[in-house]
């Protein structure tokens, strides 16, 4: 079970268990009556892909193709890839027997390259010592889906009776305010959120529903504002 | 360019050309390379577990395969649902009028996750549907960018950027309550009996 820590707006800690929201079960592509199963396979050996036929039959190699099949190496094209190990390649084209230096680039809006630095694992934040709080940031519900796409939901719930209460109070508050309050990590709550090690940063918001003795307190995360590019703006 | 979205609500139809928001395109992106020795990119490759190959990009598909292992063609493939009936196949929705549901509640919206983001720009526009998305209103109609087996949902609305299409899958939520666990006790006289037993220590 994930679990979370998390501040109210009195400032009061604890923390409690991440829920996962699914979306409704798609149709699954397949055969009626018929189990089938999604491989991959060996589709080219590394002498039949588009280099080493340029080398082997010139630019315009449509017709060898055509005329003997010489892109398809019978004994190992079709075998089904199960079980490998991760490796890099130099540029030399050489298995790299050493550890591959990391660096983190980071790329404009325009594409140029900004910065480049050695890379450094980011951890997660949101099972932390400092919990996640609220920001002052409060949006009503109707603005703030109008401002933000939402590309994750995560349900959040109580392990006992006092977190029960502790969630159901900040999803009657929040229901009632009929608002959506911005929540952080990091001492002053201004940090986005980040599930795992490197895992994608979101800005997260937490929605709340009542229905009686029931609620629902759902931490709705986004990487995307709805505005249109500079570039498009031109 | 693809087809339009076009809508119909209240018996008015209007129409939009779509073209999507990349992330990149506001915030930029960050990669993590691998560097060689010598400060080149290194290329990511597999080897099998048993050292036979050394598998690099453009080598490998991937396909479904009945228990005899004959791949089976895509277009002999069938949408099923949980219960392993065939479902139909469901058109494009670009360029076929759908019909506009909404105003939506706030939650009914929440309860959307966005996969794809589109920046619309209205070709014919029905003046009674710009007044309310205007207003703030969100609509929702079924989107389906290439035919298949599910329709995606399509948020329609507008912000001061512009008209935006947010499309995704609706969401199972569900509520939770603290489960009462108070077990019955016996009716017995003794247990109203105040005296404290230090007896049976």
């Amino acid at each position: 079970m994930r679990k979370i820590h998390l501040m109210n707006e009195a400032s009061r800690d604890a923390t409690v268990a991440i829920d996962n929201v699914r979306a409704l079960v798609k149709p699954a592509l397949g055969l009626p009556g018929k189990t089938l199963s999604f491989r991959r396979y060996v589709a080219a050996t590394e002498d039949r892909l588009d280099a080493a036929m340029v080398a082997a039959h010139g630019e315009g190699y449509a017709q060898a193709l055509i005329d003997g099949d010489p892109e398809i190496d019978l004994e190992i094209e079709g075998r089904f890839i199960d079980d490998t190990a991760p490796v890099y390649l130099a540029a030399s084209g050489e298995v790299l027997h050493v550890s591959p230096h990391l660096v983190d680039v980071v790329f404009g809006p325009d594409g140029a390259e900004r910065e480049r630095k050695d890379a450094t694992n980011t951890p997660g934040n949101v099972n932390d010592e400092t919990p996640i709080r609220w920001t002052g940031r409060k949006l009503p519900r109707r603005d703030a889906i109008r401002r933000f796409a939402f590309r994750r939901t995560v349900a959040l719930t109580h392990l006992d009776g006092l977190t029960h209460d502790f969630l159901f109070a900040m999803a009657e508050q929040l229901a009632k305010e009929d608002a959506l309050v911005m929540v952080g990590g990091g001492a002053k709550g201004k940090e986005p959120l980040i599930f795992q090690e490197n895992g994608s940063p979101y800005r997260g918001f937490l929605e709340g529903r009542v229905d009686g003795t029931r609620y629902k307190l759902l931490l709705h995360l986004s990487n995307l504002e709805l505005r249109v590019p500079d570039a498009d703006k031109a | 360019m693809a087809k339009p979205i076009i809508v119909n609500w209240q018996g008015k139809s209007s129409s939009f050309q779509l073209a999507k928001l990349d992330r990149s395109k506001l915030y930029g992106k960050r990669q993590r390379w691998v560097l060689d020795p010598e400060g080149k990119r290194c290329e990511r490759a597999e080897l099998m577990r048993d050292g036979s190959m050394l598998i690099r990009s453009g080598m490998t598909a991937q396909g479904y395969f009945d228990d005899d292992g004959t791949w089976i063609r895509n277009d002999q493939l069938v949408g099923l649902n949980e219960a392993g009936e065939p479902v139909e196949k469901v058109q494009s929705t670009l360029g076929a009028e759908q019909p506009l549901e909404g105003p939506l509640d706030p939650s009914d919206v929440l309860d959307v996750t966005v996969r794809s983001v589109y920046m619309l720009s209205p070709e014919e526009l029905d003046d009674a549907l710009k007044e309310r998305l205007l207003a703030g209103d969100v609509f929702r109609c079924a989107f389906n960018y290439r035919a298949d087996f599910n329709a995606e949902t399509a948020l329609l609305l507008v912000n001061d950027d512009g008209y935006f299409a947010l499309v995704g899958d609706p969401l199972e939520t569900r509520w939770f309550e603290l489960a009462v666990a108070v077990n019955e006790t016996d009716d017995d006289a003794a247990d109203d009996d105040d005296e404290l037993d230090f007896e049976m220590f």
